[in-house]
């Protein structure tokens, strides 16, 4: 589903990713832990294009990023993404945020959009908030109503940006089960995190990155309990 | 003492006045809206990443931001006519001076509107497949109009009072019909009184309308 060969990025003459490869298959579930700084959010926004790789490759649904020929608008309606800070459309109300993407790109009717958004919405737990704006939500309404938004286009991959990095405490769980559910449901999931917990739970491997490098990867069980590296233990015993 | 002056003469006038009035608001109405066009145009391309682009509406800005506006009218008027050979009517000349004087400004205000929402925005359109022009119009463009007004509405009031200066090039405005008066009828405190308080009530409404569309905006 997504193959990353080699890639490299660099922001003037800083190099923050230095070399990755992975592969992730479908149903999937990935999810990349690191310090900060590490280049985590930079891999992950390579793997949509919002970060134009220096070199090395992308391949997404068969379709190679680093080919100036590629429609990178059409990549990018099968790669669902979600952010830490949500961005959702403040001027839309919340149908509005979840329909406008299937309507003005896919090009389905209103009513399939709609009917499309209240069921997203219903998954999400969120079907009395359709007609609020944004900005009357709290913070995991908000991601929860930015993850309904992304699968409103039907996506084969969903990546997640420290999703719930931007949220109180207790708000991190609505958002988190929902993500749960979605990992149930089959999607392919690239999630960078520090929810341990989460990553645990749900995720089918771990990529523990550091220096703009994979420094270690393996089934979370392993990566947790018996990391090989000392760089990896050292990271863990400060968050965990 | 004001009383000494024949307040109630000045109803005589008031036909030849509104003329005057009826100029202004029209170079007002036409400058501005071709200036707004401009702007969304000049300003659109201050933020572009096509050189050219960026350099002609960089250009623009700067030549008009960095002359006077009453050289800009006669230059116009008296001076271009010259190299291309063809004259303008005052009035003509009067809506290209006002469009591309606050088409320079309007696009730095458009530019500032544009880059002040927040890059995520933009992120979030594309993150979705919407295309550069797409999440342009749907998404940053209408957060950026909500952001534009007060700053426009002060370019607008701005540039009204500066059609004034368009009676050096012979406009038939406001201060051009108020100056005609009163060098014919001695009633100068009368007269120009009258007219700038005629331009006091057109700045007022105009500021009236813009507060009225703004929490309008706001609410939704």
């Amino acid at each position: 589903m997504i193959e990353v060969k080699d890639l490299y990025k660099k922001f003037g003459d800083l190099e923050v990713l230095k070399g990755i490869n992975c592969k992730i298959a479908e149903q999937e579930v990935v999810c990349v832990i690191g310090p900060s700084g590490s280049g985590k959010s930079t891999f992950l926004r390579c793997l949509n294009m919002l970060e134009e790789m220096t070199s090395g490759d992308v391949v997404v649904n068969g379709y190679h990023l680093n080919d100036p020929k590629t429609n990178i608008n059409k990549v990018r309606t099968e790669v669902g993404m979600v952010f830490q800070q949500f961005n959702l459309f403040p001027h839309r109300s919340v149908m509005e945020n979840i329909m406008l993407a299937p309507k003005k790109v896919r090009k389905i009717s209103d009513k399939e959009a709609r009917e499309r958004a209240l069921g997203l919405l219903e998954k999400v737990g969120l079907s009395d908030k359709a007609d609020m704006y944004p900005s009357q939500l709290s913070g995991g309404q908000q991601q929860r109503v930015a993850i309904a938004r992304a699968l409103a286009m039907e996506p084969k991959v969903m990546l997640f940006d420290e999703p719930t990095s931007a949220l109180d405490p207790e708000l991190v769980g609505e958002v988190l089960e929902v993500m749960k559910q979605l990992a149930l449901e089959g999607m392919t999931m690239v999630v960078v995190t520090h929810e341990m917990g989460f990553a645990k739970e749900v995720g089918d491997r771990v990529l523990f990155m550091d220096e703009g490098i994979i420094m270690e990867e393996g089934d979370p069980e392993n990566i947790f309990t018996n990391p090989e590296l000392e760089r990896t233990k050292g990271f863990l015993n400060k968050i965990l | 003492m004001l009383g000494r002056f024949n307040w109630a003469g000045v109803i005589d006038f008031l036909p030849q006045l509104a003329t005057g009035l009826y100029y202004t608001l029209l170079i007002s109405v036409l400058g501005l809206f071709i200036g707004f066009i401009l702007g969304a145009i000049f300003g659109l391309g201050r933020i572009s990443k096509n050189k050219l682009i960026y350099g002609i509406s960089s250009i623009y800005v700067e030549v008009i931001r960095g002359t006077p506006v009453l050289v800009q009218a006669i230059w116009i008027f008296f001076a271009l006519p010259l190299i291309i050979g063809h004259t303008f009517e005052s009035v003509t000349a009067g809506v290209i001076v006002i469009a591309l004087n606050s088409g320079a400004y309007i696009a730095e205000i458009v530019r500032g509107a544009v880059q002040s929402i927040e890059k995520g925005q933009m992120e979030a359109g594309r993150s979705l497949g919407l295309d550069h022009g797409k999440t342009m119009r749907y998404i940053i463009w209408p957060q950026a109009f909500k952001r534009m007004i007060p700053p426009l509405g002060n370019q607008f009031i701005i540039s009204i009072k500066d059609t004034s200066l368009l009676s050096v090039i012979l406009v038939p405005e406001l201060i051009f019909q108020g100056r005609l008066i009163a060098a014919n009828h001695f009633n100068a405190v009368e007269i120009y009184t009258t007219v700038a308080l005629f331009y006091l009530v057109i700045t007022l409404t105009l500021s009236l309308v813009l507060r009225l569309v703004e929490r309008r905006l706001d609410i939704q």
